[in-house]
């Protein structure tokens, strides 16, 4: 039922642009993340579609009907914050039972809703304690079976692993998913952490400065951004300068900075123009001929060592080699790399400059 | 506690949010004195000096800088304060400048700046007060997540550069393990363990280091056989192989194995079978959730190209190699207590 609809939202702050022209389509029971970084308008847009902010233009349609002047009480969402905002002088069971309060359920539903969303959460054991008395973890589940517990289908999620330790980030997400999934939701979640969008998502839409740059599952934008800035955003490539040399279906050239050549399998754009070439650091080789690059540093990554290199084309180029490997590599070595030419990706030098072009921030 | 940090070492100090960690920099720092015990910078008692003689500089999380100053002003005030002579305030201007890029930046304010910049305005001033040691606390937290990745290498060699003694306090064991020399992981107030990257991974001192850093996978059993690697069997009978061990014959034992050592495989032999539950896409590597009957929840971290030879429903035979399982003593209060990570 709640499909929403986004159509041409633009958001002014005096002169500040927010949000330029967006429009965005979230189908019922999609668990959809906004990915972006700082300032791109991520949260601006989650607010409108909560009824915090009003749209300087542009209408918001949740489950077929316009949301102009309907107050966020009204929009029937749940809506979880970054910054944990339970009621203090609550038990956990109250906080969770807040939505049924409100609307005046009998008691004993109050009841049995609030310990039924705590159940799911994991919560249940800890229902008589107040908020002060949890970690952050247990908190913001509280704060999702608050939001749950008001029947709503819609969830809006607002940075909510945010303020959480890492550890504890990477497994309330899967919780999120899990129950969402569960309860058949639709959810809209915001977060600037790519992997978190990864990990949760049916679809992820990439802002960057107010507007969409794309949309698609976590694998189609890992595995086929469609933008550089989206290849390098969500997780981590090598970016490579160069020029189309030969244009061949399976086999295109791409001659770089140094006259070097690399081949790759997919190539749009035409025989002369200025490209770009994304390489992820798990498809690049070292072996006895390619491009010649000399080892700058090694990172161990635990279950494997990340070489960086600068490549004689002066392109920085990463890439990952078994942990037991690590000691057949060290600075200022000298390495030939092979790429695996299916995964590569070729796009159009963008005008800015490629540096610009990926900037995060 | 105990904590030694060499001269000129990046040292992280990880754990989560109530470990003590902040705590331990401000009494390094001097603003809170220790009920008891002993700092020394060398052999030199630091208990009684003021922290503004003690050349131990400390970033905040916040970074905290003087909004009412410019970029330069910030990162003159240390030197201001001492009455430099304008040649030296001068040269250190420019070096900080240089080495943090913000050259063409001297005259912004901090609110003008970018969040990356004002992180490096930070850390110009706190070396350019001519400090010894540097204290970062959660130095990359305000970041973006994808722009902390960026900028984990950049500060470490920040610091190297300047062969600065650096102490780290991180609850991200990700940026602990890309960024140290060492890692002390601490937790409730006691350093658990203190090693490189490496050891920290692959040899953890405790089932809470073996899941903090790296999350791991934990089979309970008794200890059945011992040669050159150690055989554990579990309460519904499967054995399981393990790296040699200290633990007595038929102790019960925690063996951990890291996801990314989990190997899945549908042929061949494994410790014990199970059913996939869930696969999550996560770019370079997929997270699959294995049910096994009798032992719950495994998890292994795969490289995502090898995706599609696994699917949701498939049974598959879980095993590691036995180099790769470290072999622990039940934890006396239980494992589940053991592995809390808040």
């Amino acid at each position: 039922m709640p499909e929403v609809i986004l159509r041409n939202i633009t958001m002014r702050f005096g002169k500040v642009l927010a949000v330029d022209e967006v429009d965005l389509t979230i189908a019922d029971g999609e668990y959809v993340t906004i990915l972006g970084p700082s300032g791109c308008g991520k949260t601006t847009l989650i607010r409108i579609i909560a009824g915090i902010l009003e749209a300087t233009q542009g209408e918001v349609y949740i489950g077929g009907k316009n949301m102009k002047g309907v107050p966020i009480e009204e929009r029937d969402l749940g809506y979880v914050f970054q910054n944990i905002a339970l009621f203090p002088h609550m038990t956990v069971k109250m906080n969770a039972a807040y939505g049924p309060t409100v609307k005046d359920k009998p008691m004993e539903e109050r009841e049995r809703v609030a310990k039924k969303y705590l159940e799911m959460v994991k919560l249940l054991d800890k229902m008589a304690m107040f908020p002060s008395e949890l970690c952050g973890g247990e908190q913001q589940k509280a704060s999702l079976a608050r939001a749950l517990a008001t029947g709503a289908k819609l969830l809006l999620l607002d940075e909510p692993l945010s303020a959480l330790d890492a550890r504890v980030r990477v497994d309330l997400r899967y919780e999120l998913r899990r129950i969402a999934k569960n309860l058949g939701l639709t959810v809209v979640h915001v977060t600037h952490d790519q992997e978190e969008a990864m990990s949760v998502s049916d679809r992820i839409v990439v802002m960057r400065a107010g507007g969409i740059v794309e949309s698609g599952t976590p694998e189609q934008l890992y595995t086929h951004p469609r933008d550089v800035f989206t290849a390098n955003f969500i997780g981590e490539t090598n970016l490579l300068e160069g020029w189309v040399k030969e244009r061949q279906t399976g086999g295109s050239k791409i001659e770089l900075r140094d006259n070097s050549m690399i081949v790759v399998e997919n190539c749009e754009p035409q025989v002369g123009e200025a490209v770009v070439v994304s390489v992820r650091p798990e498809f690049v080789f070292p072996f006895t001929d390619g491009l010649l690059a000399r080892i700058e540093y090694l990172t161990y990554m635990g279950t494997y060592w990340r070489v960086s290199s600068r490549a004689q084309s002066n392109d920085l180029v990463e890439f990952d080699v078994p942990s037991i490997e690590g000691k057949l590599f060290h600075p200022g070595q000298e390495v030939y790399l092979m790429f695996n030419r299916k995964t590569a990706v070729v796009y159009p030098r963008p005008a800015e400059g490629v540096t610009e072009a990926v900037k995060l921030e | 506690m105990d904590l030694e940090v060499r001269n000129g070492e990046y040292l992280c100090l990880l754990g989560p949010t109530g470990a003590g960690k902040t705590t331990i920099l401000r009494i390094i720092s001097g603003l809170i004195r220790p009920d008891h015990g002993k700092v020394l910078f060398d052999d030199k008692i630091m208990n009684k000096v003021e922290p503004e003689d003690r050349l131990a500089v400390m970033l905040s999380q916040t970074y905290a800088l003087f909004p009412q100053l410019t970029v330069a002003e910030n990162i003159l005030f240390g030197p201001d304060i001492r009455r430099y002579d304008e040649k030296v305030k001068n040269r250190t201007l420019a070096d900080m400048l240089d080495l943090v890029r913000l050259t063409n930046r001297p005259d912004a304010y901090p609110n003008e700046l970018s969040g990356g910049m004002m992180q490096r305005t930070a850390l110009a001033r706190a070396l350019a007060s001519g400090a010894s040691v540097l204290l970062l606390d959660e130095p990359l937290r305000a970041l973006d997540a994808r722009l902390r990745i960026s900028l984990r290498h950049e500060l470490r060699s920040l610091a190297k550069s300047m062969g600065i003694t650096t102490i780290h306090v991180t609850h991200d064991q990700d940026e602990a393990l890309v960024m140290a020399d060492r890692i002390a992981v601490i937790r409730e107030g006691k350093v658990v363990q203190v090693g490189t990257p490496g050891e920290v991974f692959d040899n953890p001192a405790t089932p809470f280091v073996a899941n903090f850093v790296g999350q791991s996978n934990f089979f309970v059993g008794k200890v059945e056989g011992k040669s050159e690697s150690t055989l554990v069997r579990g309460g519904s009978g499967q054995l399981v192989l393990a790296r040699p061990c200290e633990n007595a014959m038929g102790e019960k034992v925690v063996v951990g194995v890291k996801v990314g050592n989990t190997e899945l495989h549908k042929e061949g032999e494994g410790f014990f079978d199970g059913v996939v539950e869930r696969i999550l896409f996560e770019g370079r590597n997929i997270y699959l959730d294995v049910d096994v009957p009798g032992l719950g929840r495994f998890s292994s971290k795969i490289p995502s190209w090898r995706l599609g030879r696994l699917a949701v429903g498939d049974r598959v035979k879980i095993k590691w190699s036995a180099d790769k399982a470290t072999v622990f003593a039940m934890p006396s209060d239980g494992l589940e207590k053991e592995l809390r990570v808040e």
